[in-house]
């Protein structure tokens, strides 16, 4: 489409490998390992379900480098988030989920 | 505490439906919508049930307890200071696992509670059914199923509220983990004598504990150094724990219980994906998801416009005719002047009110409900960081649309007080329903529905100019778009039906008498001349500044008390009927009035909300910052006219 997805056509990082959810490829599967960024918006992610451990899917982005659509699948909950937010938010692979 | 009306509230996270189902029970009070946080303020209810009046509390969406926004402030004073005999947890079954949170966390006060499970059918489609019997057990509380939206449930929800109330029953705390646990019980007995205690002491050292970066910290700090030091000790002895800072430990804690809950309450088949769903995502598609939003908007206006423009010409018909006939009969005489007045008053607001303001409130509340102002702020984040805000004010701006006056009481739920004031002053700037009526009604009746479509692309022009340099004097770096996007749902018909009649009889109420008493004291005025005397004062900048006819500056006057009058009340001003206005002005002149008067000053309703939201500072500079941007304006239109 119109849009470039950054990583869509390179390979999924390796198992154990960390990488930042900004960057992650639509519709794989990632587990959050750790919220960096300051406590107020740790606290924020926290309290809207997410937690280190959850598994997340990236769903879709907003047109022009806009925000990401993140769904949680470990509480099942669907957050946009700015593209700034979802660089401090390190996540890893998972490969057999399923 | 009161004897004889026991306190409910209704605690829930956002678009959990709590809004809907207090006016379920309480009648229509309380604003609802499909967007997080459309209920800023609390809305308090009496309601009879079985010869027993009970007061029931709506408050906002909040998904902790710990005050970071500004709503969830409002909740925690009602929660801890107004001491609720009861607490109705309800929660949206269809998010069920991470709604278990708050739940959790709500059960450490052990005040008497009682779960809601709203959006049941919501819960059924995506495949996950529920087992009640298990989750009363596993929370020690009462759970009672209900759809709110379709009035389901209340009756269970009365009786189970009568029977807890009676019986006194008090829920227990869920329990943490061991080692944790004996963190918590480490602070509770380190709690200084003096210490105010809040539901009970377990839930003041949880709240000590998580308390880390807060501002209360500080005030451990202050007050009690010692307590201080100790209390930092513990926080470093739960974060050893886990290596997670200690208020982090304390929220995965209450993750487990729900997930642990969740698990042993609820299966969720995996359902194949829904019609809707597809439907979503093809909403969502960064340019499919543009080209229906550009859609959505345009089709509104267009049937707006379609339906209304006919039948206000038709509407106007009889009053014209019975003007004429008082003309006829009474000849230049006062009562002459006074029915016609009033003629044309009543004519007015039955040619505004019906043809476009019902029409766009349908429509607004159908957006509101369905779910998709969070998709539109999700689409057009990026566009908004372009004029210097962020996706969230979308949705505040297209509630403008409507009304002003909730739209600003909705920018509670923006983080930042820089975006905050940034979208309250460029609210009035957003012509609201009775605005865009006008606007309609003269401006497509009078110059065709292309001056209308195009004056109001320039007013959303002058909304991105404004905004852009608002931002740059009011410099900060946007936090960044954080929103829950809330599954698309069928809007209820009952509710948009609701919610129309409600803003709608707020409107009759409060501007019709005016319009009607306005247009028969300008017919008074105009009889005694005294409003020759208002024109003259006004003339050096009516006419001279605008180049208008000197009679319009007393539409001003009423402008100020809703600006539509100003407009409606020209036709009096200047003595003609609608449909030969443009003999008496220019379209020029039109234009320049139409554009001033849209923007000169923020309507009383509008600059009432923003001094008591946002203090009189702010609402003097959203005075002179209208006014100066209508004088700007409309002296470009002069200045045009004349090269053109």
């Amino acid at each position: 489409m119109f849009h470039k997805n950054n990583a869509k056509n390179s390979e999924l990082p390796e198992l154990g490998q960390i990488c930042l959810l900004a960057e992650i490829p639509q519709g794989e599967v990632f587990r959050i390992v750790e919220i960096k960024g300051g406590p107020g918006l740790h606290r924020r992610l926290l309290a809207l379900g997410f937690h280190r451990g959850d598994l997340l899917v990236l769903d879709g982005e907003a047109p022009m480098r806009g925000p990401l659509l993140v769904r949680n699948l470990t509480t099942d909950t669907r957050v946009a988030l700015g593209r700034g937010i979802a660089g401090k938010i390190i996540v890893e692979p998972v490969r057999n989920h399923e | 505490m009161n004897e004889s009306a026991p306190v409910i509230v209704f605690v829930g996270q956002p678009n959990c439906g709590k809004s809907t189902l207090f006016n379920a029970l309480a009648g229509f009070k309380a604003q609802t919508s499909n967007f997080p946080g459309t209920t800023v303020t609390h809305a308090h209810s009496q309601v009879l049930w079985k010869g027993k009046v009970y007061t029931i509390v709506d408050l906002p969406g909040t998904y902790s307890l710990t005050p970071h926004e500004p709503q969830e402030k409002v909740v925690l004073t009602h929660v801890f200071k107004e001491k609720p005999d009861l607490i109705v947890n309800v929660v949206d079954a269809s998010l069920l696992c991470r709604s278990l949170e708050l739940t959790v966390e709500l059960l450490e006060l052990e005040y008497p509670m009682i779960v809601v499970l709203n959006m049941m059918d919501l819960a059924e489609k995506k495949g996950m059914s529920i087992d009640t019997g298990e989750l009363e057990k596993k929370l020690g509380v009462p759970v009672i199923k209900s759809i709110a939206i379709r009035g389901l449930g209340t009756t269970e929800l009365m009786n189970s509220v009568e029977k807890v109330l009676s019986q006194k029953i008090k829920p227990q705390a869920l329990k943490f983990s061991p080692e944790v646990e004996k963190r918590i019980k480490k602070v509770q007995d380190l709690l200084p004598e003096d210490f105010p205690v809040v539901a009970n002491k377990r839930f003041t050292a949880i709240k000590a504990i998580e308390s880390e970066t807060l501002a209360v910290d500080k005030f451990f700090l202050e007050n009690n150094p010692e307590f201080k030091t100790q209390l930092d000790r513990v926080r470093q002895e739960i974060s050893a724990l886990r290596e997670f800072p200690a208020y982090e430990v304390i929220a995965a804690e209450r993750h487990h219980l729900a997930l642990k809950i969740f698990e042993d309450c609820c299966r969720v088949r995996h359902a194949r994906v829904r019609a809707v769903e597809k439907f979503d995502n093809l909403i969502m598609h960064p340019v499919f998801g543009l080209v229906f939003l550009v859609l959505i908007f345009a089709g509104m206006f267009y049937l707006i416009f379609k339906i209304g423009s006919p039948l206000e010409t038709w509407l106007l018909k009889p009053w014209e005719a019975i003007r004429l006939a008082i003309e006829n009969r009474f000849g230049q005489s006062l009562m002459a002047e006074l029915l016609s007045g009033l003629v044309q008053g009543i004519g007015g607001g039955v040619a505004i009110v019906f043809p476009y303001f019902i029409p766009l409130l349908l429509l607004m509340g159908l957006l509101e409900d369905s779910g998709y102002l969070a998709r539109a702020a999700f689409l057009l984040d990026t566009f908004m960081h372009y004029i210097g805000l962020h996706g969230k004010s979308v949705p505040l701006f297209i509630l403008g649309f409507g009304c002003n006056v909730p739209a600003v009481m909705a920018t509670r739920i923006l983080e930042s007080r820089r975006d905050r004031l940034i979208t309250v002053l460029l609210i009035p700037f957003i012509p609201c329903a009775a605005r865009t009526t006008i606007i309609l009604a003269l401006v497509a009746f009078l110059l065709g529905p292309w001056w209308a479509v195009g004056f109001y692309f320039f007013n959303l022009l002058v909304i991105a100019v404004l905004s852009s340099i608002l931002s740059r004097i009011f410099k900060y770096s946007s936090p960044g778009l954080i929103l829950e996007i809330p599954s698309l749902r069928w809007p209820s018909f009952k509710n948009i039906m609701q919610k129309t009649y409600f803003n709608l009889a707020e409107f009759v109420r409060f501007a019709w008498p005016i319009l009607i008493g306005g247009s028969v004291l300008l017919s008074l005025l105009s009889f005694i001349k005294f409003d020759r005397l208002m024109n003259t004062l006004l003339s050096p900048f009516v006419s001279g500044l605008l180049g208008l006819p000197q009679s319009l500056g007393v539409t001003l006057v009423f402008g100020f008390l809703r600006k539509e009058l100003s407009l409606l009340m020209m036709f009096q001003a200047l003595g003609v009927n609608y449909a030969s206005l443009l003999s008496a002005i220019s379209q020029v002149q039109l234009l320049t009035f139409v554009v001033f008067v849209n923007f000169f000053i923020p309507c009383l309703s509008t600059l009432a909300i923003i001094w008591k939201e946002m203090g009189r500072k702010v609402a003097f500079l959203s005075v002179l910052l209208n006014l100066s941007v209508a004088v700007v304006i409309s002296l470009l239109i002069r200045l045009a006219a004349l090269i053109f």
